[in-house]
């Protein structure tokens, strides 16, 4: 990745606060407050505070810490995936 | 309590204000409107004929007690996908497809306290200015300041009403720093929010403050820095990215 790319990149992430919809349509609640542990760093972070990058085919949210990839999500007409194999796991508090 | 399930809706446009050359303010009736908490969004999803599909997230301006309706101010980013339709073809009475609201990681309202400290760049400035219209509805006392960067004071959206709050609310302080050119006479801060600037605003507060901090990546993590060296509480600092300016 050349520095112009890396700028770009940078330049257009967000939060994965800003992904939160599709994460409450998948998980059928917010997850924003959910706790995410990087399997790379093993670093706590909610996921409304990940890197969100959102501006190719599908989602992909990093660790704040490490910029390992936590989990991606690519929807489909069809299909929803999600793929986490970056997080070692994700903690959510009981709703109330 | 179980959370209803998001879901899509059409909401109907009733109002479009311009608020600065590159933001307008759009205003929907929601058939399934519920309170949302201030500093939650929406997310706005378009459909063409050919059945391609594109959405993206909007920050909700208004306070939750306007019920049965949401304002969401949007910057027109010129090479945008969602944006520049929004800005340039929708008009009252259309319908848009949106669902929310969305998150509980950025969000304030007034039964988490204060003091406030509210730092905003640009169009980051919207979800704030959802949380001091709540706290202005609830007619709390809570002290709060808002730090706000734009480029000049003509790229300041919701001067008019913050200068209004302040007027009349001795417990809330508006600071404003232009980054590009400041108008004739101006005294305030005229350079990129910084360490130095930070803590003279949030002097009175010291570490105290709640702090909420949306803007560009830079800005976000400029000031997100300077509050964990001035030994702000992590779990007391909210940041928020909004991605990509206009320049």
């Amino acid at each position: 990745m050349d520095n112009d790319e890396g700028d770009m990149n940078t330049a257009l992430m967000v939060d994965g606060n800003a992904v939160g919809g599709q994460l409450e349509q998948i998980f059928g609640r917010d997850m924003t407050m959910a706790i995410a542990r990087c399997a790379g760093c093993a670093r706590d972070a909610p996921m409304g505070a990940l890197l969100a990058f959102i501006r190719g085919p599908g989602i992909v949210l990093r660790c704040p810490a490490c910029q390992n990839a936590i989990a991606r999500i690519v929807e489909t007409p069809s299909a929803t995936y999600l793929e986490a194999r970056g997080a070692a796991y994700l903690r959510m508090a009981p709703q109330g | 309590m179980v959370q209803p399930l998001l879901e899509w809706q059409a909401g109907r446009v009733t109002a479009i204000r311009p608020e600065t050359r590159q933001t307008k303010s759009f205003t929907f009736a929601l058939p399934k409107w519920m309170a949302h908490r201030p500093g939650q969004h929406y997310d706005v999803r378009l459909t063409a004929p050919d059945g391609y599909q594109t959405q993206r997230s909007y920050s909700i301006a208004s306070p939750p007690e306007r019920s049965g309706e949401i304002e969401l101010t949007v910057e027109r980013i010129p090479d945008g996908e969602v944006s520049p339709y929004l800005h340039d073809v929708l008009m009252r009475g259309d319908e848009l497809e949106v669902r929310g609201p969305i998150g509980g990681y950025f969000v304030w309202d007034v039964r988490l306290g204060g003091p406030l400290l509210l730092v905003g760049g640009g169009s980051g400035v919207v979800p704030l200015m959802a949380m001091l219209r709540h706290r202005a509805a609830q007619h709390s006392t809570l002290p709060a300041r808002i730090l706000y960067s734009s480029r000049t004071a003509e790229d300041l959206i919701y001067r008019d009403e913050l200068d209004g709050m302040a007027a009349t609310d001795r417990t809330f302080e508006p600071f404003y720093t232009f980054t590009r050119q400041t108008p004739a006479g101006w005294t305030g801060y005229r350079r990129r929010i910084d360490a130095a600037m930070l803590a003279e605003v949030m002097r009175p507060f010291d570490s105290r403050a709640r702090v909420y901090v949306c803007g560009p990546t830079l800005l976000v993590e400029v000031v997100a820095n300077a509050l964990v060296q001035m030994e702000v509480p992590i779990e007391r600092i909210r940041t928020e990215r909004f991605g990509p300016t206009g320049s």
